[in-house]
């Protein structure tokens, strides 16, 4: 969040970061909850300006600051509450994968965040699940030896 | 809210709250302080060198509770959530601080504060609640009586999950004297009693969010600084080991075995049978591995090390205890009281932890009266019937809940700490305390691991390791490079005194700074990323790869603040901190003779282990304490500050204030 919020606007803030991480501390976990760039996203949908597009290169959806008036029907849309709002400037701010190099990618040290295409994603999970059963199955046959 | 103050890093603002008169002031940092003392507990010390009153009643509304972030806090380095308390402790009546992790500090200071300075006494119990310019004394009498736990979950469902809670339990309220202040459920500002303080004022606890945001001098050379210091981290030998978030602190407690500086009952002995049984390695198969949802360490705000090894324990007599074990708080509930009984010690820290007590002191009261039955000093009878000896987990546990409630005869002396519960019990008890300055000493055999225990001789709040925490005498890669720093060819060897007044001198100047910053222990002394050692391991071709990184304190200060700062003048800041603990110290009345070990560890020898027989020698320690003054300008003789030290220092109104009192040592 405070790599996010320096590369976007400079200065430290959670309050600035476009990603969000949701602390359960009593039992150990956290979630990182970032804007999934939806293929059908229902903010592109409701976006009177649209000031809210997809980004060609990064397949993200971004925001055009120009062109936003300000009036939260993207927030309200949102299912995952992953735009907000900036009562300063009186516009709207969310993530757009800094433009393909995202800065919490960077400073995340567990790689809890990765950056990749989904295909990539799927394919090392599936991977990973082969290992174990290879593992397992060595395991089973050495114990029946 | 773009922070005006002249230096970068800070909020610029303290919040100064008077609970008498219910009293709330936002006054503008003060910019010398910042200069001189940086802030966190380098700034809590100055706070309440001016402002406490000497005779002030540690659990008097005159008592001042100071909350410090430092100028690093929230600045995306490694190891950057930590933040200082401070106060008149009421376990050992001198100085009183602690350090804490988490998230509290950072969101403080996103508040616009960088310190929070408690003076006075609610008239009901309340809690105080701050988002940004927003803050106020809540009736918090729903909370009293209730748990750390109980207490951070009620505020966080009627405030908000993003609400950071910092409480204090029922021990605390019931007088415990080390009670301490739970951060974010499971980080302990654990030492010297500050909850029985916080408690005295009747905050049950700290509610903040901080919406704000945080700039620094030169953000340019700020993110070279920083990202170099992360590579410094990634690349330390001890950090590759990946060790902490696997094992989280316990992992060091085979080494302690092994080492034979694991003190076991009491001190009593220093090797411990069932030491495997209590092993990181026996927590994490047992009650962490797959267990929790994402296996692997916790951490603290922006830290790479994470620490903090998360379990449960999910069946058996101990079903739903849960949460983080450290090395302390299995040390002190295992070996030092004897019980190999993992589950039962995991309990028994987490039952510490949601009381809130300090593991350490709690598990050194227990283990000495152990002692003190074993030794027929007490008997059964004198502790509510409970059979409270070494090994019995079951009266371990019962104990806790006694003293945390205050309860019957074993609550009300368990409550007292180590040092005053000896007095309380006479008959000569006060002969196998193991306190210095009134503090209960940690689970590291001062015989043994020689510069820790010099460093407990002269640590400012008492008894603890991390006013120094000297690692590098255990780790003998380091061997070379401490020879250089510390002049002795013994320098990583236990038992040995060798180089031990230069390396805890500059152990403790490091740890000054990092404590005042906002930094963490590991970065410095346990792991050795900063400079100049990886410089000088690669000096010595004792380093892997071409390029050397390293953490730069002082460009990280002067890029984040724009205060300038060589390294040079960072191990003089380092001093000018611990100087002025001392001349806290002095007014209080600590002299050269409190800055010493008790009988145990200078007369009694070690039984087993590979230094079976050795003590902390007396002419030893005192040859030490002569070179350390020297390195510190402090006066041998009385241990008071002399003058020239102040004024190389850049001291005056402590001088002045010295003089007045008479408390100055000539040249």
């Amino acid at each position: 969040m405070l790599a996010c919020s320096f590369a976007t606007v400079g200065v430290f803030s959670f309050n600035k970061a476009r990603i969000k991480v949701v602390k359960f501390e009593e039992d150990g976990v956290d979630i990182p909850m970032p804007c999934f760039h939806c293929e059908r996203a229902p903010c592109l949908a409701v976006c009177p300006t649209r000031a809210l597009y997809r980004d060609k290169e990064t397949n993200a959806v971004v925001l055009d600051q120009n062109k936003c008036i300000g009036c939260r029907l993207c927030m309200i849309a949102c299912p995952f509450g992953a735009i907000h709002y900036d009562g300063i400037n009186k516009i709207v701010y969310k993530c757009d994968l800094c433009f393909g190099d995202p800065a919490c990618v960077k400073f995340c040290e567990t790689k809890a965040i990765i950056y990749d295409t989904p295909e990539r994603l799927a394919q090392i999970r599936y991977e990973n699940k082969a290992i174990e059963v290879t593992s397992a199955i060595k395991e089973k046959t050495l114990a029946m030896r | 809210m773009v922070s005006k103050f002249k230096y970068g890093g800070y909020a610029g603002q303290q919040l100064r709250i008077d609970l008498t008169k219910s009293q709330i002031k936002k006054v503008p940092q003060s910019e010398e302080d910042c200069v001189l003392y940086l802030g966190g507990r380098g700034l809590d010390a100055k706070i309440l060198y001016d402002e406490l009153p000497v005779d002030a009643d540690p659990l008097g509304p005159d008592n001042i509770l100071c909350f410090s972030a430092g100028p690093i806090v929230g600045l995306l380095g490694p190891s950057t959530g930590r933040m200082n308390v401070a106060a008149r402790s009421p376990l050992t009546g001198i100085y009183g601080n602690a350090n804490v992790g988490g998230f509290l500090g950072a969101e403080l200071k996103m508040a616009g504060y960088d310190d929070l300075i408690i003076k006075g006494r609610a008239e009901k119990p309340s809690y105080i609640y701050i988002q940004d310019d927003v803050v106020e004394i809540r009736d918090a009498s729903h909370l009293w009586g209730k748990n750390v736990i109980e207490t951070t979950r009620i505020l966080q469902e009627d405030l908000g999950r993003e609400f950071i809670v910092a409480a204090i339990g029922q021990a605390a309220e019931n007088g415990v004297l080390y009670a301490n202040i739970m951060f974010d459920y499971w980080e302990a500002a654990g030492r010297t009693g500050l909850g029985a303080v916080m408690a005295s004022k009747n905050i049950k606890a700290i509610a903040v969010k901080g919406n704000g945001e945080l700039t620094v001098h030169d953000p340019k050379k700020y993110m070279e600084v920083v990202t170099d210091a992360w590579r410094a981290v990634e690349e330390d030998p001890g950090f590759q080991t990946g060790e902490h978030p696997a094992l989280g602190t316990p992992v060091v407690l085979m080494l302690g075995n092994v080492q034979g500086w694991l003190p076991v009952r009491n001190f009593l002995e220093n090797y411990f049978e069932y030491a495997e049984n209590v092993s990181a390695e026996e927590f994490r198969d047992r009650f962490s591995t797959k267990k929790t949802p994402i296996p692997g360490g916790r951490a603290c705000l922006s830290c790479p090390n994470r620490c903090k090894r998360y379990g449960v324990i999910e069946s058996g007599k101990y079903s739903g205890t849960k949460g983080g074990l450290e090395f302390e708080a299995v040390g002190g509930f295992g070996p030092k009281c004897g019980v190999g009984d993992l589950e039962a010690v995991f309990h028994a820290a987490m039952l510490a932890n949601d009381y809130g007590m300090d593991a350490i002191s709690l598990s050194s009261t227990i283990a000495f009266l152990m002692e003190m039955v074993e030794r027929g000093i007490l008997s059964k009878d004198d502790l509510d019937g409970v059979d409270l000896r070494f090994g019995n987990a079951d009266a371990m546990i019962e104990a806790i809940h006694k003293i945390a409630r205050v309860q019957g005869k074993l609550g009300q002396l368990g409550a007292l700490g180590v040092e005053r519960a000896a007095k309380a019990i006479g008959k000569g008890a006060d002969r196998w305390v193991t306190t210095v300055k009134g503090l209960e000493t940690i689970s590291t055999d001062p015989r043994v691991s020689t510069g820790f225990g010099f460093g407990y001789a002269v640590a400012s709040r008492g008894s603890d390791h991390l006013r120094a925490h000297p690692v590098i005498e255990m780790v003998t890669a380091y061997r070379k490079v401490a020879e250089e720093l510390f002049g002795s060819a013994e320098a990583c060897m236990l038992a040995k005194y060798g180089g031990r007044a230069k390396m805890v001198y500059w152990h403790e100047n490091m740890a000054a700074i990092t404590d005042s910053i906002g930094s963490c222990r590991f970065m410095h002394a346990s792991y050795y990323a900063l400079y100049p050692i990886p410089e000088l391991m690669a000096k010595y071709g004792l380093r892997r790869g071409k390029e050397v990184h390293s953490i730069k304190y002082h460009e990280w200060i002067s890029a984040a603040t724009g205060i300038p700062l060589t390294y040079e003048d960072l191990i003089v800041t380092g001093e000018r901190i611990v100087t002025l603990e001392r001349a806290l110290n002095t007014r209080f009345g600590i002299r050269r003779e409190h800055d010493t070990l008790p009988r145990r560890f200078l007369e009694e020898a070690v039984v087993n282990g590979p230094y079976k027989g050795a003590v902390f020698k007396k002419e030893a320690l005192e040859a030490l304490l002569n070179e350390y003054y020297d390195l510190r300008g402090w006066d041998k003789k009385t241990g008071l500050i002399k003058e020239s030290t102040l004024k190389r220092l850049g001291m005056l109104d402590v001088l002045e204030d010295l003089k007045q009192r008479g408390l100055l040592a000539g040249e």
